[in-house]
């Protein structure tokens, strides 16, 4: 390892202003699971790491306010699975902490890392985006809001300028949606997924409204899925429309080929988990991932 | 109180699970100077020139080493057990990506790291052969000549041979299998494929050498101390007592870290800067190192009217890599198993080692055996259903009894094969009917049995001390891995001496002082050292006995040692030194047809049992239950034989769903644990693991080993159990989901279009 310059900013501002809008080997680090693999795999070599554990202690805590929850960006991943709030408004969030990675990564990894660190294949994001999420943004310039999926404009690749930080994400009231996240490892459990699919939808006089259909691991970068969204809009959730969604999804999706499965294969788990997340977002009983 | 059948927890547990426990990785010396390792990254071609300025000019660099500076040390720097093929750092050509070409060594391993990175070679880039099949013709060879390392006579005729990348081939010829198969009701054939994986221990390969003052230290992760110090010697010249090799606890070993790995390496740099070296290797870096061959199995059957598989030919085709290692001796040793624990008449075996450009291959807990039972039992099941007979009855007719010659010539005895399948069917209750889902959740269940003849002929040497007080070591250079060696042999020692297990000290594999052991391998050292370390303690007791008769006491006393030792030498003074060497008899084949009646010393048996479910819509297979079942023998200790059984089903679950090494153009793509998945707790499925009941007669207190038999059913017992659910058969691991799924969507006649 090469030596780096470590800071420790007791506030925003201050990490904000050692951030460099033009030095990408000048990063901020928050829990540092991810990035220290990185660096340890050579991909990364810093030259100055702004570690905002000494930041206000504001920035990581949860709270609710007018139905609103709001995510402080330096809160644990553990500390969202324990949240009562998250656990009593959000229950699809606090499941997939179960099978996110294990609890001694949740312990130290942050939510606003797990958001900028860009990787689709992450659990968080799909989530998050199917639950109508916007990240808040602090830069140099000021401040600003946008719907989570907004953020990534590719593999590993979010708009965050590089002296920008994630402050917080915050999910609006969900009243009465019904929401499920369908995580598909392809080899073994503890697998980064081959396939995401986060769904969530109000659901009145037997049919779905409003719904969100979002994907990642599959593709390059999180998606909603708007043409599937369109099908299952108004619809009741019969076989038929279920499959008509599956296949406006596996159209509309930018699907890769990995060592998790050929695309071709992706695609066709695709229809059958988004039919599924609906079901297991009904609480229809649909068959559980492999976990 | 006996000690033998005892289930005493492992002796070595409590400093484990506290991190007392010593290992290699934990080692540091004074003046110890850190190596990494620049590896190639074309997977054939010449060596123009290395370019290591810019790595020697980091400050805190004491050297770069490269393969010319080896070679100025030792005139022939190749070494291995099979073959001397293998150069200490390449030479002229690297022949696969990740073939270690230089070494930067410094005080800080990051240093060492970072100035790796700035090295920089030139290849000229030669055409690379990569399959098994493929490598059996001479159009891309990667070795120029053939380089018998001599040790072994059915390797002689190799010698100088050019023009080929076949390091072996083994032919064995029983009766008329051309006739036979002319005269069968049925003939069917198959070819099954298994991909490339590897051990992946939780230490990796991790070595240290010491040049000392005229006697070379080597302290290290290996499985064969005896053979590392044997091979040092040659390799500088020495006589073995200027080396020195010692090995503490291993965090795993599974046949990768046997023969020579980093030895050779570590120590020719100690040498060339006379200063302790140590290289530790990266999980990633295993990748490079060695693997378990890819194997290709054409197989085929004829078949009589009543269901009795009268003929059978076995072509396989091993690749080795680019190394031979131990891989010649895995296609004979292994080779002469391939039809199967089976009773025919007829048989054709032709096996063949080959050298490719990939990471070498070699032994990995099973030594090729489960490539082979992956194939046999997989066939055996298709000809069953092809013949309507129930799998279980149609093995029944074709199993290998109680002394009934295999293959080889050499009869089955103490090999409870029968004893083994009925276990398996009891516990799955066969005759009861399944429940076979509905829907998309389909079920369904198979068996696969596999047998395995141990390494021979090999040597195992025990000292037992005992100490004036009557307190007891055990010097062995048997090499504790994991598998509870150590507990078996106090146990043993401690039977014959009539003390307790948990009182005798075991001292660690150091050739200084614990004597000669062929290597920790093949299941071998509970038979073998087992064996020794009986009859040294027998040796000792013979001992107690003539001191008690010295210092007058009657013949037959029961005064324990410390008052005999008292009497006979007036205080507490004096030891006695128990030693036993133990070597089985064995028969070499016949070079002509492959024969012998006296191959291996003993038989491992195991088999499995798997109840799966199949997602139609996904091609996911779940196993809901897995059924392992082995003759061990008496077990020493039935709890520690339990856990090896468990351990080696999971092992092999790995192999069989989900491991496989990712090849693009020789490069591996996936050479980390993120990208290279094997099972996780949650992927352990719910395994019964069971011992039959058996014996040994020429094993220590009628036991044998079994740390390989509980890989030899788990693949083919779970295609055979996806194929009774769903109806499709996969012919080549790994079976994925997707795997499942395109052959799924193959039967409905609407195979999986790639766009």
């Amino acid at each position: 390892m090469i030596p780096f310059e470590m800071v420790e900013p007791k506030s925003l501002k201050e990490a904000l202003a050692l951030l460099d809008p033009q030095e990408s080997t000048v990063r901020a680090v928050a829990g540092g699971t991810a990035l220290m693999l990185m660096m340890k795999a050579g991909v990364f070599t810093p030259t100055r790491l702004v570690c905002l554990h000494g930041i206000e202690s504001e920035y990581a805590r949860i709270t609710v306010s007018a139905g609103e929850l709001r995510i402080g960006a330096m809160a644990t991943l553990s500390e969202l699975e324990r949240d009562a709030n998250v656990a009593a408004r959000l229950p699809v969030l606090k499941r997939a902490m179960r099978t996110l990675s294990n609890v001694r990564v949740r312990n130290v990894a942050r939510v606003g890392g797990a958001l900028a660190h860009g990787d689709p294949h992450l659990d968080l994001p799909p989530v998050l985006a199917a639950l109508g999420a916007r990240v808040s943004i602090s830069g140099a310039g000021g401040d600003r809001e946008l719907p989570l999926e907004q953020l990534y404009s590719g593999y590993y690749e979010t708009v965050l300028a590089k002296d920008e930080l994630i402050t917080a994400v915050k999910i609006p009231a969900q009243a009465a949606r019904k929401a499920a996240y369908m995580k598909v490892t392809a080899r073994s459990a503890d697998d980064w997924p081959a396939l995401g699919v986060a769904v969530s939808f109000a659901f009145a006089d037997g049919a779905i409204r409003d719904p969100i259909v979002v994907v990642s691991a599959a593709t390059e970068k999180v998606t909603r899925m708007a043409a599937a969204e369109k099908v299952l809009h108004g619809a009741a959730p019969d076989d038929a429309t279920l499959a008509r969604a599956g296949d406006a999804a596996a159209a509309a999706a930018a699907i890769l080929t990995d060592a998790h499965g050929s695309a071709a294969y992706k695609r066709e788990l695709l229809r059958v988990y988004l039919r599924r997340a609906v079901r297991e977002a009904l609480g229809d009983g649909a068959r559980p991932v492999r976990q | 109180m006996n000690q033998v059948g005892r289930d005493i927890p492992r002796l070595e547990v409590r400093a484990k699970v506290t991190g007392r426990a010593d290992y290699t990785h934990n080692l540091r010396l004074p003046g110890m100077l850190y190596g990494k390792v620049f590896r190639a990254t074309v997977p054939h071609g010449r060596i123009r020139c290395i370019e290591t300025g810019a790595a020697r000019a980091v400050p805190g660099v004491q050297c770069v080493v490269t393969g010319e500076d080896i070679r100025k040390l030792i005139a022939e720097p190749y070494y291995g057990p099979a073959f001397h093929d293998q150069p200490i750092l390449a030479l002229d050509k690297v022949r696969h990506v990740g073939e270690p070409v230089a070494v930067v060594l410094a005080s800080d391993p990051h240093v060492a790291e970072h100035a790796a990175q700035l090295i920089d070679a030139e290849y000229q880039e030669l055409p690379a052969v990569y399959d098994e099949v493929a490598a059996m013709q001479p159009d891309i060879v990667v070795h120029d000549m053939l380089k018998p390392a001599g040790t072994f006579a059915d390797l002689k005729h190799l010698k100088g041979r050019t023009g080929t990348n076949i390091a072996l081939d083994f032919h064995l010829r029983r009766g008329d299998v051309d006739a036979a198969l002319a005269r069968a009701e049925r003939v069917i054939e198959h070819t099954f494929k298994t991909q490339q994986c590897l051990h992946l221990a939780f230490e990796p390969f991790v070595a240290v050498a010491d040049p000392g003052d005229g006697v070379l230290t080597i302290h290290t992760s290996n499985q064969t101390p005896s053979f590392v110090r044997t091979e040092i010697a040659r390799l500088f010249g020495w006589p073995e007592n200027r080396v020195r090799v010692k090995v503490p606890y291993l965090g795993g070993g599974f046949g990768a870290k046997v023969y020579v790995k980093l030895e050779a390496l570590v120590s020719a740099l100690a040498l060339l800067v006379r200063r302790p070296v140590k290289i530790a290797l990266t999980m990633e870096e295993q990748f490079y190192m060695i693997t378990k061959h890819p194997t290709t199995f054409r197989i085929k059957s004829g078949v009589g009217k009543d269901g009795r598989v009268v003929a059978r030919a076995c072509e396989v085709y091993w690749n080795g890599g680019a190394y031979a290692d131990i891989g010649p001796r895995v296609t004979q040793k292994s080779g002469f198993t391939a039809p199967g624990p089976y009773d025919i008449e007829n048989i054709n075996i032709d096996s063949y080692a080959l050298y490719t450009n990939r990471t070498p291959a070699g032994a990995l807990r099973g030594f090729g055996i489960p490539q082979l039972v992956w194939a046999y039992e997989s066939h055996t099941d298709l000809i069953a259903r092809e013949l309507g007979i129930d799998p279980i009855d149609f093995r029944r007719k074709n199993i290998l009894h109680q002394n009934r010659p295999q293959a080889s010539g050499t009869p089955m005895t103490d090999a409870a094969i029968a004893k083994v399948l009925d276990a398996i069917a009891a516990r799955l209750a066969w005759n009861k009917k399944l429940d076979r889902g509905s829907g998309t959740v389909r079920r369904g269940r198979g068996v696969a049995i596999g047998f395995k003849a141990s390494i021979s002929p090999t040597t195992s040497v025990a000292i037992v001390n005992v100490a004036a007080d009557g307190s007891t070591t055990l010097y062995t250079s048997t090499v504790d891995m994991g598998q509870g060696s150590d507990t078996a042999f106090a146990q043993i020692a401690a039977e014959v001496l009539d003390f307790k297990a948990e009182d005798i000290r075991i001292v660690h594999p150091d050739t200084d002082v614990t004597p000669y052991d062929m290597g920790t391998l093949g299941s071998r050292s509970l038979f073998h050292m087992g064996n020794a370390v009986r009859l040294a303690a027998e040796d000792a007791r013979a001992k107690l006995q003539a001191l008690a008769a010295q210092a007058g006491l009657p013949e037959g006393t029961n005064y324990p040692p410390a008052e005999v030792f008292k009497k006979r030498f007036g205080m507490q003074a004096g030891n006695v030194i128990g030693a036993a060497s133990f070597v089985p008899t064995y028969k070499s084949p016949d070079a002509q047809t492959g024969l012998s009646d006296n191959v291996t010393p003993f038989w491992m048996v195991g088999g499995a049992g798997a109840e799966v479910e199949v997602d139609t819509e996904t091609g996911d297979v779940r196993v809901l239950r897995l059924v392992n079942a082995v003759d061990c023998g008496k077990p020493i200790n039935p709890g520690v034989a339990r856990t090896q059984l468990s351990g080696a089903a999971i092992m092999q679950l790995g192999f069989t769903l989900s491991e496989a090494m990712q090849l693009d153009a020789g490069q591996v793509t996936n050479a980390s644990l993120a990208d290279y998945k094997i099972p996780g707790i949650r992927d352990v499925p719910p395994m019964e693991n069971e011992l039959v009941e058996a014996e040994q007669h020429t094993g220590p207190f009628g036991a044998k080993g079994l740390g390989e038999s509980g890989t030899f059913g788990v693949s083919p017992a779970i295609a055979n159990a996806i194929h009774d659910a769903v109806g499709v058969r996969i012919m080549e691991l790994p079976i994925t989901a997707e795997v499942v799924f395109r052959a799924l969507r193959a039967q409905q006649g609407r195979p999986l279009e790639d766009a």
